[in-house]
């Protein structure tokens, strides 16, 4: 029994706050009793880090320097300096060309607000009044982004993605279970996290309580998306803070419990949704062009299962976007999922 | 008559919303420390948040709207203190704090 209530929550937070506060005073005595030195009002830690962090930029300015003196090196003979000069006058001239042709079309545009300007045409009007009846979704937007431009949606899709992998190229740190760093850039181990409070026991609780409600909110966008304001790319944003206030609480640990949030799965879950969007788009892109009929029909609207496939191509750009924002604060934080 | 009570006790709790909000802005902006704005910005999130969505429920009256916006007020309050406590660690593991507490005689 006696043992039961020591491990109690209000037993554990009154331990953590005294064991702080003890910690707290004994090294404010021992910073006092040790006077006046070198720095006097800077505690041990942030001295020795800021050493470190000193000699890094050190190390890393003479790499720089480095690369800059053999770079150099490579430029020495005439005819490759030449052959600089001519890249880069050329260089110049293209930027320019660019810059005068967009300007020269953005003059020749009409005024904004006239009546003939090439937003107010045809197309919105065919949205407006037969997109219901053609995609079969009460919310046009759902039914524009997913169904008349899906292409389009692809394409974000893929922005999306590339942006990942390439901070995957440029930041991952392969880390062993304990969190060595098995192999990546140098000085990648040695990042702030370490000095970040962790397991905090207020935001635990409160994490406990309100992710799986931001989740559940998430998947009611994302599946939804076609009945009411909302959709893949707002749903997966919202399942994405959810689990990065998750990871916040219970740290990295807590994530990759059943293996749910690794490398692995999260390569083959971005593979997985853009390439089933790739292809049902190829199979409904060829039943339009040859006038044949979908398996998917529009459903009576308002229905959950309705709307062909804009249901589908939600729920995999929401698995989308929920992965990259997960994977981009854990890149950008520790370098690994 | 009933109509002018409602509307003059959405006109209270909203002025007091944003005058509470006013102050936490000017806070934010002439502290110099970390904790001090920090405080100010606190009291935007809890008492300007809860005093305009009272005044916007009292003009609603109770619906699906209004209890959302309860809702709403419920998800800040339990979310802005503990972003303010976490802020608050942050700085008390990194920042140099006790050049702060020091007084100057």
């Amino acid at each position: 029994m006696k043992k039961k209530n020591e491990n109690s929550r209000p037993r554990r937070f009154e331990k953590w706050v005294v064991k702080g506060s003890a910690a707290l005073d004994r090294h404010l005595m021992r910073e006092l009793e040790a006077g006046v030195g070198e720095k006097p009002f800077e505690s041990e830690r942030i001295v020795r880090r800021e050493e470190h962090r000193e000699e890094m930029r050190a190390r890393a300015w003479l790499n720089e320097r480095l690369i800059y003196i053999k770079l150099h090196e490579r430029m020495r003979t005439k005819g490759e300096r030449r052959i600089h000069a001519v890249y880069m006058l050329l260089a110049t001239f293209a930027v320019i060309l660019i810059i005068g042709a967009l300007l020269y079309t953005v003059s020749q545009m009409p005024p904004s607000g006239s009546p003939d300007a090439p937003a107010f045409n045809t197309v919105a009007e065919r949205y407006i009044e037969n997109g219901l009846e053609e995609t079969g979704a009460v919310n046009i937007v759902a039914g524009m982004i997913l169904d008349y431009r899906a292409f389009d949606t692809l394409g974000e899709s893929n922005v999306l993605f590339l942006a990942i992998c390439s901070v995957l190229l440029l930041l991952r740190v392969k880390l062993d279970r304990k969190g060595g760093v098995v192999e990546g850039p140098p000085g990648s181990g040695e990042d702030d996290l370490r000095y970040e409070p962790q397991d905090d026991m207020i935001l635990q609780n409160l994490a406990d309580v309100l992710v799986p409600f931001i989740l559940l909110l998430g998947l009611y966008i994302v599946f939804n998306g076609h009945l009411s304001p909302g959709g893949g790319f707002s749903g997966g944003a919202v399942m994405g803070a959810g689990l990065i206030l998750y990871v916040n609480a219970h740290g990295y640990s807590g994530t990759r419990r059943f293996r749910l949030f690794s490398y692995g799965m999260f390569r083959w879950a971005t593979f997985a949704a853009l390439a089933f969007y790739a292809m049902s788009k190829c199979y409904s892109f060829f039943t339009g062009a040859n006038h044949l009929k979908s398996i998917v029909g529009t459903g009576t609207a308002g229905s959950i299962f309705s709307a062909g496939l804009i249901l589908p191509l939600n729920i995999c750009v929401g698995f989308v976007v929920a992965f990259t924002m997960y994977g981009f604060y854990t890149l950008f934080r520790k370098g690994d999922f | 008559m009933m109509e002018w009570i409602r509307f003059g006790i959405c006109a209270a709790l909203m002025l007091t919303g944003l005058a509470a909000m006013c102050i936490a802005v000017i806070g934010v902006f002439r502290f110099r420390f970390v904790l001090n704005r920090m405080h100010a910005a606190g009291m935007m999130d809890t008492l300007g948040m809860l005093a305009c969505s009272l005044g916007l429920f009292a003009a609603k009256g109770f619906s699906l709207e209004s209890l959302k916006l309860l809702l709403a007020v419920a998800v800040l309050w339990c979310t802005s203190p503990i972003s303010s406590h976490l802020i608050a660690r942050l700085v008390l593991a990194s920042e140099n704090i006790k050049e702060y507490l020091e007084v100057r005689r």
